[in-house]
């Protein structure tokens, strides 16, 4: 996978599913879901989100439900989540829609909102200013999900999937 | 190894000599269950699986949304109807006949000792209950599981948590598990595996609404041990064929943590999260509430609905509270109805509905409003969980919910 460089958005601790995505985006129409994110501890925030730009946040991030959180913040145009930790279930779901979910100890107290990063995957560190962190890779069978757009783009290609219900 | 790298190892679709923490195992699966909500995923419903790798080993349950709330989730839900028929399934449950997957699974029998279980919900790590690990995994994940009957993990450190002695009459399994959270704080990538001669006082419905609940502690899997207790459940299910797993003497665990079960008290998660949020009631002060609710995976059992009643008989439930009690699964409604529970609880002014999810993911049957104050036994208390985000949202047990309820505020005891 190539970089990812972008301008970071800083979150706090224990951001779960639900503030990442509402029950009420259950039933919105899809264009309308990701703007919905995050409106209850940060209003405002997902209309100011450009594509490309990177999150960056404590730890336990994603904690909480199997609802498609990863997918809201992939629609904003979020390329790439930082977190002290993050949460199993929440990773899953970032692969499977396509985007990177990385640990990276320590990311948190070095940046300030708005800092230009760069994610390094070939060396498996964080750029930031002339400073580097890294990151233990997620595993390559996962980084090919996420190359291919996610696991619905693979189950599509191995002729998996059928006609709509 | 221990009991989640055994079932892993046991599991795995190719030889492997061990697993260890760091591993990626890849692992057949031996049921599949999808809920729901699986109606609301677009990429679901619209290009479902084209087969699944079992008929017979996937479940289709019915639960968060009964019945449903409103013409869109009516129209989507039956789309999913459609999946019976295409795909052959057995063991399919709608509106009436089951409940709660996490309660309907374990009474079915779907959750055998040393098998292991993927669901579309993430409270799957109630599975651990009967040594079985589950794993809830979001819809597309499923998706893959349907066609493949295949998935992946990677193994994370396991936390021993050593139970001793007996809960104190008065306390719960959820102040237990709210003890275990203060102490472990969030474990993402972790699991966690019980021990100690605490556990042959807990009955399933105990154990179950621990190792469920260890999902808000972001815990991958949550394992009891074989027991006993658990041999009797399983042969009352009519399940006989499964092969338990116990943990190796020479097992390693990344941590250890003692609990004292008779030194735990009533305690409550304050609003808006249960990590670095825990406080006995003792030392919470008058919070008085709008509304109480006992329902969910975790605490919508049996033995939940028995303490509301023997806490409730008789008596009337405070005159600005709205009491919801929401029985977890039929068989749960059936057999509180035969005892008596039920009634009792109607008598003193409770509403006591259909088995559903309801309250807990704040989708129906219960939704609450801007600035009420809220005690309930289910789940989950993030900001907005159960309806308004301006609702303030206090996590209990069961018991404690009934004692707020009549004194119309929180209220937690050991002698009632
Ligand atoms: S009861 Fe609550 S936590 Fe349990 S499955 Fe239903 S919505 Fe999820």
């Amino acid at each position: 996978m190539n970089n990812i460089t972008g301008k970071t958005w800083l979150f706090g601790d224990d951001i779960n599913t639900d503030l990442i995505y509402p029950q009420i985006c259950y039933t919105l129409p899809e264009r309308e879901k990701p703007l919905h994110a995050m409106e209850a501890n940060r209003p405002g925030w997902a209309s100011m989100v450009k594509n490309g730009d990177i999150l960056v946040a404590g730890r336990n991030f994603g904690t909480g439900s199997s609802r498609p959180a990863a997918d809201n913040l992939r629609k904003l145009g979020i390329s790439c989540i930082l977190a002290e930790t993050v949460n199993g279930l929440f990773l899953r779901n970032a692969v499977n829609t396509g985007i990177p979910a990385l640990a990276v100890h320590g990311i948190r107290d070095v940046l300030k909102e708005g800092d230009i990063i760069t994610v390094d995957f070939r060396n498996s560190i964080v750029r930031y200013g002339d400073k580097t962190l890294s990151f233990k890779p997620l595993p390559s069978f996962l980084m090919d999900i996420i190359e291919n757009g996610g696991i619905i783009n693979v189950l599509k290609a191995k002729g998996l999937l059928g006609e709509p219900l | 190894m221990n009991i989640i790298e055994k079932i892993l190892f046991n599991h795995s679709v190719e030889p492997v000599k061990t697993i260890s923490p760091g591993d990626i195992a890849t692992v057949n699966v031996d049921r599949a269950i999808i809920v729901d909500m699986a109606a609301l995923h677009p990429e679901f419903v619209d290009n479902p699986p084209l087969k699944p790798f079992d008929p017979d080993k996937i479940s289709l349950v019915f639960d968060h949304y009964v019945p449903a709330p409103s013409i869109e989730i009516a129209n989507r839900v039956n789309r999913l109807r459609k999946l019976v028929s295409r795909w052959g399934i057995r063991d399919f449950y709608d509106t009436g006949r089951g409940g709660i997957s996490h309660v309907l699974g374990g009474e079915l029998g779907w959750f055998r000792p040393g098998s292991l279980v993927a669901n579309t919900d993430s409270h799957t790590v109630a599975t651990g209950a009967f040594n079985t690990l589950g794993r809830g995994l979001g819809t597309p994940e499923l998706m893959n599981i349907i066609a493949t009957g295949k998935t992946w993990f990677i193994v994370g450190e396991t936390v021993k948590v050593k139970f001793s002695n007996r809960m104190r009459k008065g306390s719960s399994a959820k102040d237990v598990f709210f003890n275990l959270a203060s102490i472990t704080g969030d474990i993402p990538g972790k699991n966690v595996e019980f021990a100690g001669s605490g556990i042959k006082s807990m009955g399933m419905d105990e154990r179950s609404s621990i190792s469920t609940m260890c999902a808000e502690l972001s815990a991958e899997f949550a394992v009891f041990p074989f027991d006993g207790i658990l041999k009797e459940y399983m042969e009352n299910a009519g399940v006989s064929r499964y092969k338990a797993v116990e943990p190796d003497n020479d097992a390693a665990y990344a941590d250890e943590v003692e609990i004292d079960m008779a030194s735990v008290e009533p305690m409550v998660a304050m609003p808006d999260r249960i990590i670095n949020n825990i406080k006995p009631v003792s030392e919470l002060g008058r919070v008085n509430i709008d509304v109480a609710v006992v329902g969910s995976c975790a605490n919508g059992r049996l033995s939940d609905i028995r303490d509301v009643a023997e806490v409730l008989r008789g008596k009337k439930i405070d005159r600005n509270v709205r009491l919801t009690v929401t029985p977890a699964s039929r068989k749960i409604y059936e057999e509180a109805n035969r005892l008596g529970y039920i009634n009792t609880i109607v008598e003193a002014n409770g509403l006591v509905t259909n088995p559903t999810c309801g309250a807990c993911l704040g989708g129906h049957m219960g939704v609450v409003a801007d600035d009420d104050t809220v005690i309930s036994s289910t789940t989950r208390n993030f900001r907005g969980r159960m309806g308004s985000s301006k609702a303030h949202i206090y996590l209990g047990s069961a018991r404690t919910v009934a004692i707020s309820a009549l004194n119309g505020y929180i209220k937690g005891d050991l002698n009632e």
